[in-house]
């Protein structure tokens, strides 16, 4: 009895000490995706590819899209927004710019859920394609747009679109810019929300 | 027998003693100081002038009125909704004591919850005080408590129902004045001051509301503003001015299911544009480690630091805290901006005011060793 008592403490001590061990491998790990991310060669915008009017919407129905709405508005490109927009909102537009971002409040306030939304973008997303439209994918809420309810939203956005924004401090660990990569699709990498003008109205003819 | 009474008379007197001296302390926490007001104040008015059920009681709080020399939109600015919220009441308190208004109104509630102001929560080890050395000597803050102080309002039922739209919450709510709005005419203290405020707003005809508040790094709502609906272009075009003086803050849209908030109730009960606007305060969070004083006004602790670096928060957190300068410069600039969008979109009701610190002036433009409550006393008298 008294070696199955001694059996289970070594036991229990040799998983303390590997537990203890997994901190390193995590920060091996974080460093690995950081290098990754580091090494990552993002795809510059060669021309203007996008035309005017523009549908504005939401993903995630963050308040990141009247930041969007701000944007544009600086930037004088004719725009209409509905941040719960279906496909009969495309009417005459040209472009769909998705303003990525999750909010629960907002969420919550649309009287909707995360995968309510995601079928609503992707409905939204096949029309505008069908209908010939541009789409381009801002994400500009940076760190605090990230996280389990946020990160549902980028990968359908991403997967259809046909140039990204994205604010740096939200994706340190070079999730959207893989994402980007392996679709081949330009990409700018900005320092704050107010940098992404220049590459936005860049974007348009 | 008769050591049995010496010994009972000095146990009395010392238990006399003992509750004279707690008492003196407990009532000595009603006096909140002295305000300097800035010379361009118009008048002091009461929160009772609005609804005179509340005069003489402990919910009762002065209103500070500045008045353009031209007419135009009106402002009101709500500090110390929590009284554990230091950047709320302070930066109240720098605008009362610098402002300078052109014009329109700008109405300033220092301490809306006044009753909050008097008590510590139970429980917590928060500091009584804040000493800020100010530019005529030492001057002393309350740091207060979330809620009424039980002595105005007990006790807390175990469910507390918003009066207006039925929600339930925890009983303790019941005396969480930004619960209770809009407020309700024969109701709790709290919702007395509520009530209250609201008629202000309805009276006064005020266009734009701030209401100034902290939250603990934790707390996924925080370096934001938080809008009704009807004010969501404003707040986005003042977004970007703010990120503009590399203010790193975030837009979050006031959710219609959940009640007895500023940010809800004041858009939906009166005509005017509400805005919440919240910054990171370590001492009353729940990851905090020495609670103290200096806690309040640096914000420097390792126990966050560490929760920082695990991803537990929602704010960047370093060595160098979040010190109070930079919580009520974040405020101040804020508001400014705010003001400066609503006057675009709303040109014949312009509120133009100088002389409120910026971002730069409070916080920038400050030394490290000067962060903690130095710098801002600078500002105050």
């Amino acid at each position: 009895m008294k070696k199955i008592y001694l059996l289970v403490c070594i036991s229990l001590l040799l998983f303390c000490i590997a537990s203890c061990g997994s901190k390193n491998e995590t920060a091996n790990m974080d460093s690995k995706i950081r290098n990754n991310s580091e090494q990552l060669l993002n795809i510059s915008l060669q021309e203007p590819f996008a035309e005017k009017p523009v549908l504005l919407t939401s993903v995630g129905q963050s308040a990141d899209v009247e930041m969007v709405k701000q944007l544009l508005t600086r930037a004088n490109i004719e725009f209409t927004m509905n941040a719960l927009a279906t496909k009969d909102d495309i009417k005459d537009n040209k472009t769909l710019v998705l303003a990525i971002g999750g909010s629960s409040k907002g969420l919550g306030a649309a009287g909707i859920d995360a995968n309510q939304e995601i079928d609503r973008i992707n409905n939204l997303i096949t029309s505008a394609k069908s209908a010939g439209l541009s789409i381009i994918a801002l994400h500009i809420g940076g760190e605090a747009r990230r996280g389990e309810l946020s990160d549902k939203f980028i990968a359908p956005s991403f997967e259809n679109a046909d140039y990204a924004i994205v604010v740096s401090n939200g994706d340190k660990d070079g999730f959207m810019q893989q994402l980007a990569r392996n679709k081949s699709m330009p990409l700018a990498l900005v320092n704050g929300m107010t940098d992404v003008m220049e590459p936005l109205e860049k974007a348009f003819k | 027998m008769k050591k049995q009474y010496i010994s009972a008379s000095i146990l009395m007197i010392l238990i006399g003693v003992i509750c004279f001296v707690s008492g003196k302390n407990f009532l000595s926490l009603k006096d909140l100081g002295p305000i300097y007001p800035s010379e361009s104040l118009t008048e002091v008015k009461m929160l009772s002038d609005y609804f005179d059920d509340i005069k003489g009681s402990n919910v009762d709080t002065e209103i500070y009125v500045f008045k353009g020399t031209t007419n135009g939109g009106k402002v009101l600015i709500l500090g110390g909704t929590h009284g554990n919220e230091p950047s709320g009441y302070l930066s109240a308190i720098t605008i009362i004591e610098n402002i300078k208004v052109d014009v329109g109104e700008v109405f300033v509630i220092p301490y809306t919850n006044h009753s909050g102001m008097t008590h510590n929560d139970p429980q917590e080890a928060s500091p009584q005080y804040l000493h800020i050395e100010a530019k005529n000597g030492l001057r002393t803050f309350r740091y207060g408590s979330r809620a009424s102080n039980p002595i105005d309002q007990w006790p807390d039922p175990d469910v507390y129902i918003h009066a207006s739209s039925g929600q339930q919450l925890s009983g303790s709510e019941t005396r969480n004045i930004n619960r209770a709005y809009p407020g309700k005419i024969n109701g709790t203290p709290t919702e007395k001051a509520a009530f209250a405020i609201t008629e202000m707003i309805k009276k006064e005809d005020i266009n734009l509301t701030f209401d100034l508040h902290e939250a603990s790094p934790e707390y996924p709502v925080i370096n934001a503003t938080v809008s009704h609906e009807k004010g969501m272009s404003i707040a986005a075009n003042g977004m970007f001015e703010i990120q503009m003086k590399g203010i790193e803050m975030s837009l979050e849209p006031s959710p219609t299911n959940l009640h007895g908030l500023t940010h809800r109730e004041l858009g939906d009960y009166t005509e005017t544009i509400p805005l919440l606007m919240e910054t990171a305060n370590a001492s009353q969070g729940r990851l905090r480690g020495k609670t103290n004083e200096e806690l309040a006004l640096t914000g420097k602790d390792d126990c966050y630091v560490k929760s920082a670096n695990l991803g537990f928060l929602y704010v960047p957190y370093d060595e160098k805290g979040h010190p109070i300068e930079e919580r009520v410069a974040r405020h101040l600039q804020g508001i400014q901006e705010y003001i400066k969008a609503y006057n675009d979109e709303y040109p014949n009701k312009q509120i133009i005011s100088n002389n409120i610190p910026t971002y730069e002036e409070l916080f920038i433009n400050a030394k490290e060793e000067e962060l903690g409550g130095k710098q801002l006393g600078k500002f105050l008298y």
